[in-house]
C-alpha cells in the first residue's frame, strides 16, 4: 500500500509541474493536434491533381489544338502555358511555374498524315520530384494516345470494326494492382508513419526534458525525497501521467486515421495500436538512456534531437532501407520508427499473419534494456548532481 | 554643421553595435550547446543525409513471378524486364498462394503474373493478352521502380506484337512503324537526368539545415540570456529601449558573419563533393543565400523573444522541421496545398530560400530569372527585423517597469519549481 500510496505523490507532485510550464501541454498536445491538421489537410486530395504543365505548339494546327484540349480535360495535368517559344516555356521551369514541357514540333499534322513520323518532345523537371512524375505519367500516355488514335483512323478507312481496333490497339495490357492503396493515396502512404514519428519525437524530446529539467534546476533531491528515495518508484511516478498523455494521444491519433478517416487496415487495428503503444514505451525508455548517458539537459537534448530526426529517414518509409549503405541498414534497427513502420507494413497493407509483426514488437521491448543498463548512472546524478548545469 | 553633429552622433552610437557583435560572438563560441548546433551540426547533418540517400536511384528491387502462361513470350517478357536495372527477378513461384507469402514476408516487392492463355491471346492476333502486376505500396518508390519499367517493357513488346500482326495482315514494314507509332517522342529529364531521390530532396534538405541550427542556436541563445537574466540582448548600463538598433545589428552581424562561412560549405561544396546537382553559378547562388540568411536570422530572433528556457524552443519547435518542409512546396507540390496554408508559408524565409536556391543551384536559372523569391527574401528581411527590433523595445520597456529580474524570473530556473 506505502508503494502506492509513495507513486501516487510522485505523480501528484509531477502534475503540478506539468500544469506551472505551458511547455508540456503546448509540446505534446498541441504539436499533435496542429501536425495531425496540417498533415491531413495539405494531403486531403490524395494524388496530385491538375499539376501545370507547358506546351511549345509550333505547328498550330487543328490537330495539335486538339492535343492541348485533350490534355487540359485530364485530372492530373493542367496547361499552364502556351507558347511557340520553347525558351520561353523553360524559363516558366525555372522559375518552377511548370513541370513539364510538351513539344509539338512545326509541322507536325503535315508530317503526320503523310506517314513521316513527326517527333513530339517532353521535358520534365526533375528538380520537383512529385509534380515531375505526375506530369510524366500523364504526358506519356498523351503520347501514347496520340499513336493509337491514328492508328485507329487509318484501320477504320481500311474497313476494320472498332471492337477489333482496341485489341489491335493494345495486344499487350498491365493490370496494375496497387495493394492496400489503389488509389495512390500519398496521404495513406505517408501520414500513417509521419504521425506516429512526431508523436515518438515528442515523447522522447519530453522525457528528456522532464528528467534533465530536474538535474538542471537541482531539483532532483525533492523529486527523490518524494518518492522515499526509491529510484524505480521516482521514475514510474514520473513518467506516469506524461505516459497516459501519450498514450491517449498515440491511441486517437490511430483512430483519427483507421476508423474516422478509414485508411486501409487489412489485419488487425488491435496489434497495430499495440505497436504504438510499444512505439511510445520504447521512445520513452530511448529519452532515458540518452539523459543518463548525458546527465546534462543541454547535450541530451541535442543528442536526442539528432537521433529523433533520423528516424524519420531511417525508417526507410520513403527511401527504402535496402537501399541504403550497410551501415546505415543496421543503425536502422537502432531507431523505434522502424520498427513501428514494419508493424504498420504487416498489420496495414500485407493483412500478415501475428508471428511477422513479433520480431518487431520484440525489438521495440529490447529497448527497454539499456534504459535500465543506465539507472544506475542516472540516479548517481540525481543524487550528487554532479554535472554542469547549463 | 549641425548634420554633421547628428551623423557623428549616430557613428557613435553604431560604433557600440561591434562592441554587441563581439559579445555575442565569444557569447557563441563559449557555449558548447550552441556550438554544436551551429557548426556541427551544419557541417555533420549534410554529410550524414548524402550517406543515407548514398545510391541515390532505387535498384535491384526483387519481384516474385507467376508464370502460369510458361511460353516464349512470356520468357522473352521476362528476360527484358530483368535486364532493366529497376528490378530483379528473384524467385519463379507455381502459385499465387506462393508469391503472395513472400510478399507479405516482403521477401519481394512485387509480383508480376501471366494466366495461361497470355500466348495464344498474342498468338490470336485478335485479343487483347493481360499482365497482373501487384505492387507493394509500403514505399511509394518501390512502387515506381517496379511499375514504369514494365510499363516501358510491355511498350516495348507491344510494339513488336503489332508489326508481326500488321505484316501477317499484308503491310509492309515500313508503313507497319509508322502505323504502330505514327508520332514517336523523346522524354528528356531535365536538371536531374537519373531522376534520383537524393539529387531531388538533399537541395532542399540542406537549405533546411542551415535554417533549422540557425533557428535553434538563436533560440538557445535567447534562451539562456533569459535565465542569466543577463541584461537580455540589450547593452549594460543604457536605457534599454534606447539601444534596440544597435543590438539588433550587432547580433544579427555575429550570426551573419558565422553563417555565410558555413553556407559556402554547406550550398557550394556539399553539391559539388557529393554529385548532386550544381548547374547554377556560384555567385548567384550565395547573392540568394544573403537575403534568406538575413531574413532567417531576424525571423530565429523574433521568435527567440518568447523562448523561456534554453531547451524549450528546440523541445517545442523540432517538429517545424518537417512542417517547413512540406508547407514550402517541395516534397509536395505547392498546387496541392490549401490555399490558406500557402499564405502562411510567405511568412517563412525557408518557402522562398528553398525555391530560390533550387531554381538557381538545380535548375540552372540566373539571379534575374527568380527574382520573386530574391526580392521576397528581402522584404521578409526588411519586415522581420523591425518586428525583432519592436519586440526587444517592447521587452526592455516591459522589463524596466516590472524590475531587473522579471524576465529571468519567468524562465523559472533561479527559483526552482517545487
Amino acid at each position: 500500500m506505502a508503494f502506492f500510496r509513495t507513486i501516487g505523490r510522485v505523480v501528484k507532485r509531477e502534475l503540478r509541474r506539468m500544469m506551472i510550464r505551458p511547455l508540456y501541454l503546448f509540446a505534446s498536445v498541441g504539436v499533435m493536434v496542429l501536425c495531425t491538421f496540417f498533415f491531413l489537410t495539405i494531403m486531403q486530395k490524395g494524388a496530385p491533381e491538375r499539376m501545370p504543365v507547358a506546351v511549345v505548339d509550333k505547328d498550330h494546327t487543328a490537330i495539335s489544338r486538339r492535343l492541348c484540349h485533350e490534355m487540359e480535360a485530364t485530372s492530373s495535368v493542367t496547361i499552364a502555358l502556351v507558347t511557340t517559344d520553347y525558351t520561353e516555356a523553360r524559363r516558366a521551369m525555372q522559375r518552377g511555374e511548370v513541370y513539364g514541357i510538351l513539344e509539338i514540333p512545326d509541322g507536325f499534322y503535315a508530317d503526320l498524315v503523310a506517314m513521316k513520323r513527326p517527333e513530339l518532345h517532353f521535358y520534365l523537371n526533375n528538380a520537383y520530384t512529385v509534380g515531375a512524375n505526375t506530369a510524366y505519367k500523364q504526358l506519356l500516355t498523351m503520347c501514347n494516345l496520340t499513336s493509337g488514335a491514328f492508328q485507329r483512323e487509318v484501320l477504320r478507312k481500311k474497313g476494320l470494326p472498332d471492337y477489333l481496333i482496341m485489341k489491335r490497339i493494345q495486344p499487350v495490357a498491365i493490370e496494375a494492382h496497387m495493394i492496400a492503396n489503389p488509389w495512390g493515396n500519398y496521404a495513406i502512404y505517408l501520414v500513417s508513419t509521419i504521425l506516429p514519428g512526431i508523436l515518438g519525437l515528442v515523447v522522447l524530446m519530453l522525457t528528456i526534458f522532464a528528467i534533465g529539467f530536474e538535474l538542471k534546476t537541482r531539483s532532483s533531491h525533492d523529486w527523490l525525497r518524494t518518492a522515499d528515495h526509491n529510484y524505480t518508484i521516482a521514475m514510474i511516478g514520473k513518467l506516469i501521467p506524461y505516459t497516459v498523455l501519450y498514450l491517449v494521444l498515440g491511441i486517437s491519433c490511430s483512430l483519427i486515421l483507421f476508423r474516422f478517416l478509414h485508411f486501409p487496415v487489412n489485419g488487425s487495428l488491435g496489434r497495430l495500436m499495440l505497436g504504438m503503444v510499444l512505439l511510445v514505451f520504447a521512445m520513452e525508455s530511448m529519452a532515458i538512456t540518452i539523459i543518463g548517458l548525458l546527465p546534462t539537459l543541454r547535450d541530451a537534448i541535442s543528442i536526442g534531437a539528432l537521433y529523433g530526426m533520423l528516424g524519420f529517414s531511417l525508417s526507410g518509409f520513403t527511401y527504402p532501407v535496402m537501399n541504403m549503405l550497410p551501415p546505415f541498414q543496421a543503425l536502422a534497427n537502432l531507431e523505434p520508427l522502424r520498427h513501428y513502420y514494419l508493424i504498420y507494413v504487416n498489420e496495414a497493407l500485407m493483412a500478415a499473419p501475428a508471428i511477422n509483426s513479433l520480431p518487431h514488437m520484440l525489438a521495440l521491448c529490447a529497448f527497454f534494456v539499456p534504459a535500465l543498463l543506465v539507472s544506475r548512472r542516472l540516479y548517481h546524478a540525481l543524487v550528487y548532481q554532479n554535472y554542469p548545469l547549463k | 554643421m549641425r548634420i554633421y553633429r547628428h551623423l557623428y552622433q549616430l557613428w557613435l552610437k553604431l560604433k557600440e553595435s561591434t562592441w554587441v557583435f563581439a559579445y555575442e560572438l565569444k557569447r557563441i563560441f563559449t557555449d558548447p550547446g550552441v556550438v554544436v548546433i551551429f557548426i556541427v551540426a551544419s557541417l555533420a547533418y549534410p554529410v550524414l543525409y548524402n550517406f543515407i540517400y548514398w545510391k541515390d536511384n532505387i535498384e535491384n528491387v526483387p519481384v516474385a513471378v507467376v508464370d502460369r502462361s510458361n511460353s516464349p513470350e512470356s520468357r522473352s517478357f521476362l528476360h527484358r524486364w530483368d535486364a532493366c536495372p529497376d528490378v530483379t527477378l528473384t524467385d519463379y513461384c507455381c502459385s499465387m498462394s506462393e508469391a503472395e507469402t513472400l510478399l507479405r514476408d516482403q521477401k519481394v516487392h512485387g509480383i508480376i503474373y501471366f494466366p495461361d492463355d497470355f500466348a495464344q491471346a498474342l498468338g490470336s492476333g485478335m485479343e487483347t493478352a493481360h499482365i497482373s502486376l501487384y505492387c507493394d505500396m509500403s514505399s511509394f518508390l518501390y512502387m515506381k521502380a517496379i511499375y514504369l519499367s514494365c510499363n516501358q517493357v510491355m511498350l516495348e513488346s507491344m510494339r513488336g506484337v503489332q508489326i508481326d500482326r500488321y505484316e501477317a495482315m499484308g503491310i509492309d514494314q515500313e508503313i507497319a512503324w509508322s502505323l504502330v507509332q505514327d508520332a514517336p517522342y523523346t522524354e528528356t529529364a531535365l536538371f536531374c537526368p537519373t531522376g534520383g531521390y537524393a539529387a531531388f530532396l538533399i537541395p532542399a534538405v540542406l537549405m533546411l539545415i542551415l535554417h533549422q541550427t540557425l533557428f535553434f542556436g538563436i533560440c538557445m541563445l535567447g534562451g539562456t540570456a533569459r535565465e542569466e537574466n543577463r541584461e537580455l540582448f540589450l547593452l549594460p548600463g543604457r536605457r534599454r529601449a534606447d539601444s534596440v538598433l544597435r543590438i539588433a545589428l550587432g547580433r544579427g552581424a555575429a550570426y551573419f558573419l558565422i553563417y555565410i562561412i558555413l553556407g559556402v560549405f554547406v550550398l557550394l561544396l556539399v553539391p559539388r563533393l557529393f554529385h548532386l546537382p550544381h548547374i547554377g553559378n556560384w555567385y548567384d547562388v550565395m547573392r540568394m543565400y544573403v537575403p534568406f540568411l538575413l531574413a532567417t536570422i531576424y525571423f530565429s530572433m523574433l521568435v527567440s523573444t518568447v523562448i523561456r528556457n534554453r531547451e524549450s524552443g528546440i523541445v517545442l519547435l523540432i517538429s517545424t522541421s518537417l512542417i517547413f518542409l512540406f508547407i514550402a512546396g517541395v516534397s509536395w507540390p505547392q498546387q496541392m496545398l490549401p490555399r490558406p496554408w500557402v499564405y502562411l508559408s510567405y511568412f517563412f524565409p525557408y518557402t522562398w530560400g528553398v525555391h530560390g536556391f533550387l531554381h538557381i543551384n538545380s535548375m540552372g536559372a540566373t539571379l534575374a530569372g527568380t527574382s520573386r523569391e530574391y526580392i521576397a527574401l528581402w522584404l521578409l528581411a526588411a519586415g522581420y527585423f523591425l518586428a525583432t527590433c519592436l519586440m526587444l523595445w517592447l521587452l526592455g520597456r516591459l522589463s524596466e517597469k516590472k524590475g531587473a529580474d522579471w524576465l529571468s524570473r519567468k524562465s523559472g530556473v533561479i527559483t526552482s519549481v517545487r
